[in-house]
């Protein structure tokens, strides 16, 4: 049996031994225990340093609010820093690290900054950091090389660069009631809302529900209060309209009543089962929400209330309740409520010895004074703890005499012996998701807290997080919020009986003991976590930050990973105090979320790797059969290039596109966004939403569009088909597809309501190869039945149906690189059969698959445009698309393209570009008339797209360059220093191939 | 008449997966669906609409929001919008059948028996594993039977109809299809799972 | 945030887009009134309090819905589709 462990009480295992390791140093613990529970029951004090001064620290409390004891857990070869003692389940094989040290825990340099201390105050780095107002090191610059001695220097926890092996994921979940928090109000509110019919949630972050109850040393309805919360805790799991989550934290209220929370699902596993999460996140709906999310108990603020054995006294009596640890052989209690005499008493009842109880007040009830009897003591009333002994743990205290009502300290400092330190300066209700939903909180003066304030969306309160402090509120209030949640009115029915009678929980108003500062006393600190002192918060104070939001950035008070849930109020208090206001006129920090901390991967979960679908086209996997490298298009994957061995991209491209043009390709063009425009105002609409006619475009033919947007600028581009009368196919751009089916919906639903049109995106039922080349006949006729596709049946632009091998298909001659060319569509479960066909087909004539890389190479030498040139910032005219702009009827973007800006001939506009040193030219490099590598010109333009044209065997792109057209046969540079490049240039028309189009008409 | 591909790929084969040491809690399959079509009325003629593919179909379709019908192994139909109805059958001649059905006076029909692909989905942890990527209530109470939602997980548009107490039928983009199912199969490892 | 889609009912806010001001006055389709245009494209009252906006169900039924959402608290005070409302000139 460990030192500090109990041979019987509380809710842990003792028949079940667990190992683990605490700094390499191997332990034992009980199932049920914490880590910090079990180092406690180790006689382990010193648990981590402090972030700035390198403070020793040990376990402060025993929950979520932890600040100190801090640590870094080691599992499946990844490092997670950070994590409280108080939250981590002791399981076989944990392994964890103290952090912030170094070389060791017991010796640690950094310690040399508590020295230094005076120095380190508020606002330290900014000011000393900022650096000198001139020089190579001046302002912020010197900061920055500062930085990164600083930040390993004080700090937190390592964070590891391995990747995270765990599993994430989220979860939906609707209800009717949402109970935050499985204490005893909030498993009264759930049952009462059960009962009520109502689907419910209740969600308790620990591993058990029963919240205080699991460890105070009451009965509730004769019952052991432990053994009524279990009772509770089975029936509402009996229930099949309740999920009861437990280790699940809500940590996050938003708009509509809906709620973030955390499910810790395998931490407390030494390996979870395959495919399971480590976390899940919950993503909940709730008709209406309990927050039943309890209390947590504030620190006095003294000279040295940071040494390993001060702790909270709520902790103290938990560890005894329920773990059975008793925190010190000799433990002083200090404080200005009563809630530490029923600590004491807890302690006492577990076999723990209670050395004195200091408290500031100088009287105490009756009740009080009754306790502490029990206890074997008699309070110091009127007194205050004004020092610490000791070096790395607590080995006594002094005590003065304190005056309540000025804070004044007097007479003889007395020292009293003692390893723990138990403190309590009254309780604050955690109303932080009260604060996220929206409400302010108020001041309350009985209780010296903030209680959450009138609700603003649908929720209500109960039990302590009201501000009832007794177990029977929270029985009474708890089934109360559970009946008003689920539309009932308040039930008079009996509750359950608690004993003993509480007490009154409310605070003398006092937070912090201003004891004159010398070296033997040292610091008291307000923020643990952050090692902000009382000190800190005058001099931010004296420094003229008088705002709680600026004290807290100033200082980082409450900034750091427990978020200040001990000490907001303390700070709020000493800087109240320092102003000479109340504390509710210095205001409180609204709340945000999350509660505390989530990690990323559980707001990622399954969004990891890739992030984004892979979009296959049906001849995917063909492809990559046929040694295509692939590449991204947006959502989708596409051939690059069809690479023979040892063939460099550009050799492969080149040679691709070289057999288009001598014999024929075949390339996948299934991508291309596909919507059915349907109904007898089809062809109205058209007309409309393209720049050119479509109207009078006859059944069987096809027609290159261009839509503009609203302002005039161009938007996409691409052909229409009109399959019937009142039954159009179109076609966009790959990357636009989804935002030109918004626009055309937008248009419909809201600014031409009366057209008679549907829209449906086909682009999936299609597979599409186009065929190019000027063997591309000759493929056709050797494999489609059921039509001709001669040129008197298929003219250029037009549209026939026929099969191939059984399939049927609709093929429309088209051209986007220039030769004859067809486009093939079949249905897209068809797609492969059909490409294979025609590959056999094309077999005599040397069909070569092309990627995307021959594409543009074909596309460029013909200077079609595409979304590297249609940008968002060119128009019509930039692109010399002038004769498509109808000027027989409006359409979308007419009322503003021929503003002045827009027509302005000097704007940046297509041309063609040659390398004139037989260099590539490179994407996004600028056009410069003059300069060098080393003096960059003035830019005129820049390249929109590049490739080495087997056609005109150069280099040549395209670009957007000022003036356009009437750059051709001027010379200039190519401007890329990115990639050092700089060279000549020729400014040319954009059509370098075939500008007459004789090949595609053919 | 040429078989159709499906774009599940070679990864998409029967076998148990995931955590099944205890029995599968789902079972995903791809059901054949040889017609699936789109069926838009324009306003006012929506009654007009439901009958004419009550006629194609021999299903009563209702004319609430996100209401269905669905004849097992036959034909199934679910309202995804506004006047708008999902429409699919076994029958690959169903899609024909509902082109003269509905006259342009009604409404129109696009066919997309190839550009969706169903999904099927059923056992009895269905819920908790769609609950992982939708936002959707999916108790019997909130999603009848035969209902249907159109919704989506991220990039993933997807129609969802309920064809069963535990059984879902889910349609995506057939560009999709691939993707969408490993993101089903990774959300159903933790209660293990079968490919039919 | 939930909102409230009158085809579908309550959906996750990640299935909406936003579609823009709904209170602007689209210019007759031939109009040359450039000031019209440019006011229509532009120019907007970015209210603090209630504002009429579109958003499209663009994850769900398609449809354009009108909503009347505070910008100061969020709040969404209606949803309408917008085919509907419009027709009915329930616009502000
Ligand atoms: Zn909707």
């Amino acid at each position: 049996m460990s030192p500090r462990r109990t041979t019987s009480g509380g809710s842990i295992d003792r028949r079940r031994t667990i190992r683990f390791t605490f700094d390499g140093e191997a332990y034992t613990g009980h199932a049920g225990d914490t880590l910090a529970s079990a180092l406690l029951a180790n006689g382990v004090r010193l648990v981590g340093r402090s972030f700035k001064y390198h403070r020793p620290r040990g376990v402060f409390s025993a929950g979520i609010d932890e600040p100190s004891a801090l640590v870094t857990v080691l599992k499946d070869g990844v490092r997670e820093p950070n994590i409280p003692a108080t939250r981590i389940e002791l399981h076989d094989g944990l392994r964890v690290e103290s952090q912030n040290r170094f070389p060791s825990l017991a010796f640690d340099f950094g310690a040399i900054n508590q020295l230094g201390g005076r120095l380190l105050g508020a606002g330290f780095y900014y000011k000393t950091f900022m650096g000198p107002v001139i020089g190579p090191l001046k302002g912020t610059r010197f900061w920055m090389f500062c930085e990164r001695f600083i930040r390993r220097a004080a700090g937190l926890g390592r964070a590891d660069y391995a990747p995270d092996p765990s599993r994430y994921e989220r979860m939906n979940a609707f209800c009717d009631v949402l109970v935050a928090g499985g204490g005893v109000a909030g498993l009264m509110a759930a049952e009462a809302a059960a009962k009520a019919g109502k689907r419910v949630i209740l969600a308790e972050q620990e591993p058990e529900t029963g919240g205080f109850a699991k460890w105070s040393n009451e009965t509730i309805g004769g019952k052991p209060a432990a053994e009524w919360a279990k009772t509770a805790s089975e029936r509402l799991a009996a229930l099949d309209n309740v999920r009861l989550l437990t280790r699940t934290m809500v940590w996050g209220y938003y708009d509509g009543n809906t709620l973030a929370a955390l499910e810790r699902v395998g931490d407390h596993l030494a390996r979870p089962p395959k495919g399971h999460a480590r976390h899940r996140h919950w993503t909940i709906r709730a008709g209406a929400v309990v927050l039943a999310t309890g209390a947590l108990e504030r620190p006095l603020v003294f000279p040295g209330n940071d040494r390993p054995g001060v702790m909270l006294a709520g902790a103290v009596r938990r560890y005894a309740g329920e773990y059975g640890v008793l925190c010190g052989d000799k433990t002083v209690f200090f404080a200005n409520n009563d809630s530490a005499y029923q600590a004491a008493s807890t302690l006492t009842k577990a076999g723990g010895h209670v050395a004195a109880i200091v408290d500031v007040r100088p009287t105490i009830s009756e009740a009080a004074t009754a306790l502490a009897a029990e206890a074997g003591v008699v309070p110091l009333t009127g007194q205050a703890v004004v020092e610490t002994k000791g070096g790395k743990h607590i080995t006594g205290i002094v005590v003065q005499s304190f005056d309540a009502a000025t804070g004044a300290l007097s007479g003889d400092a007395r020292p009293i012996e003692c390893d723990c330190l138990a403190v309590s300066g009254g309780w604050q209700p955690v109303i932080h998701l009260a604060s996220q939903a929206g409400a302010k909180a108020e001041w309350d003066e009985t209780l010296q807290a903030f209680l959450p304030p009138a609700p603003n969306q649908r929720w209500s309160g109960a039990g302590s997080f009201l501000g009832q402090m007794t177990t029977a509120g929270a029985l009474e209030s708890g089934r109360n919020a559970g009946l008003s949640a689920s539309g009932k009115k308040p039930s008079r029915a009996r509750l359950p009986e608690v004993e003993p009678s509480p007490l009154e929980i409310a605070p003398a108003p006092i937070f912090e003991i201003k004891a004159p500062i010398s070296a033997t006393r040292g610091k008291a600190f307000v923020d643990l976590q952050h090692d902000v002192t009382a000190d800190d918060v005058r001099l931010a104070h004296r420094e003229g930050f008088v705002s709680v939001e600026h004290l807290k950035r100033y200082t980082t008070l409450g900034m750091a990973t427990d978020q200040g849930k001990t000490s907001n109020v303390p700070g709020l208090a000493i800087m109240a105090e320092a102003r000479g206001i109340s504390i509710p006129e210095a205001g409180t920090t609204r709340f945000r979320p999350p509660y505390s901390p989530v990690a990323i991967g559980a707001l990622a979960a399954e969004r990891y790797g890739n992030l984004k679908p892979n979009r296959l086209t049906p001849m995917h996997d063909w492809h990559v059969e046929h040694g295509a490298r692939m590449m991204e298009a947006g959502l989708w994957h596409r051939p690059m290039i069809y690479g023979a061995p040892g063939e460099t991209v550009e050799q492969a491209y080149i040679r691709e596109a070289a057999a288009v043009r001598r014999s024929v390709g075949i390339v996948d063009v299934s991508t291309l966004g596909k919507i059915a425009v349907k109904g007898p105002d089809a062809a109205e609409f058209l007309d409309r939403v393209y720049t050119n006619m479509f109207s009078t475009l006859a059944i069987g033919k096809a027609r290159y569009g261009l839509m503009l947007r609203e302002d005039g600028i161009a938007f996409d581009d691409g052909t229409t088909w009109r399959l019937g009368e009142d039954d159009f196919l179109m076609t966009t751009t790959t990357a636009n597809a989804g935002p030109v089916m918004q626009h055309l919906e937008y248009f419909l639903d809201i600014v031409w309501p009366d057209l008679k049109v549907h829209l449906t995106s086909v682009t999936d039922q299609w597979a599409g190869a186009a065929v190019a080349g000027p063997e591309a006949r000759k493929v056709l006729e050797k494999c489609v039945i059921g039509t001709a596709v001669d040129n008197d049946t298929l003219p250029f632009m037009g549209i026939v149906h026929g099969r191939i091998d059984g399939a049927p298909v609709m093929i429309c001659r088209l051209s986007f690189s220039g030769e004859l060319a067809y486009e093939v569509y079949s249905g897209a479960g068809h797609g492969l059969h059909v490409w294979e066909a025609l590959m056999e087909a094309g077999e005599s004539f040397g069909i070569t698959p092309y990627g995307m890389e021959a594409l543009g190479t074909l596309r460029i030498e013909k200077g079609h445009v595409t979304g590297a040139e249609i940008d968002g910032r060119t128009t019509a005219r930039d692109l010399y698309l002038d004769w498509m702009l109808s000027k027989k009827k409006p359409f979308i973007g007419s009322g503003l393209m021929d503003r002045p800006g827009l027509i302005d001939q000097n704007r940046i506009r297509l041309v063609g570009v040659v390398s004139l040193d037989g260099q590539p030219l490179g994407g996004g490099a600028h056009i410069v008339e003059q300069g060098s590598l080393d003096a960059l010109g003035q830019s005129i333009g820049h390249i929109t797209a590049f490739c080495y044209s087997p056609a005109l065997a150069k280099y040549i792109g395209l670009a957007l360059v000022k003036g356009g057209k009437a750059q051709h046969g001027r010379r200039a540079f190519v401007s890329d220093p990115l990639r050092k490049r700089f060279g000549p240039v020729e400014l040319v028309s954009h059509h370098f191939f075939d500008p007459e189009g004789r090949r595609m008409h053919g | 008449m040429v078989e159709r591909a499906t774009p599940l790929g070679a990864d998409f084969r029967p076998g148990s997966y995931g955590d099944f040491a205890d029995g599968v809690g789902v079972t995903l399959s791809e059901p054949s669906t040889g017609t699936i079509v789109e069926a838009t009325a324009w306003p006012g003629h929506e009654k007009a609409l439901t009958a004419a593919l009550g006629r194609g179909t021999g299903l009563s379709l209702a004319l609430a929001p996100g209401a269905g019908a669905y004849r097992d192994a036959k034909a199934a139909a679910f309202n995804i919008g506004p006047g708008r109805f999902l429409v699919s059958g076994k029958d690959e001649g169903l899609v024909d059948d509902l082109a003269r059905a509905v006259s342009l006076e009604t409404g129109t029909i696009t066919d997309l028996s190839h550009g969706r692909t169903a999904l099927r989905i059923e056992g009895m942890a269905t819920e908790w594993v769609l609950a992982k990527l939708f936002a959707l209530d999916f108790s019997l109470d909130a999603f009848p039977v035969s209902a249907g939602r159109a919704t989506a997980h991220h990039d993933f548009f997807v129609q969802i109809q309920r064809t069963g107490d535990h059984r879902f039928d889910l349609y995506v983009f057939r560009s999709f299809a691939r993707a969408f199912a490993m993101a089903l199969r990774h959300a159903a490892q933790d209660v293990g799972y079968a490919i039919k | 945030m939930l909102i409230s889609c009158p085809h579908c009912g309550p959906r996750d806010l990640a299935e909406f887009s936003y579609q823009g001001d709904a209170t602007r006055t689209r210019p007759e389709p031939a109009s040359t009134d450039t000031k019209a245009w440019h006011d229509y494209v532009y120019t907007r009252p970015n209210p603090a309090g209630p504002h009429h906006e579109y958003w499209q169900h663009a994850g769900g039924c398609r449809a354009h819905l009108l909503i009347v959402r505070d910008t100061l608290s969020h709040e969404i005070h209606s949803v309408a589709l917008a085919r509907s409302a419009n027709a009915s000139g329930a616009r502000a």
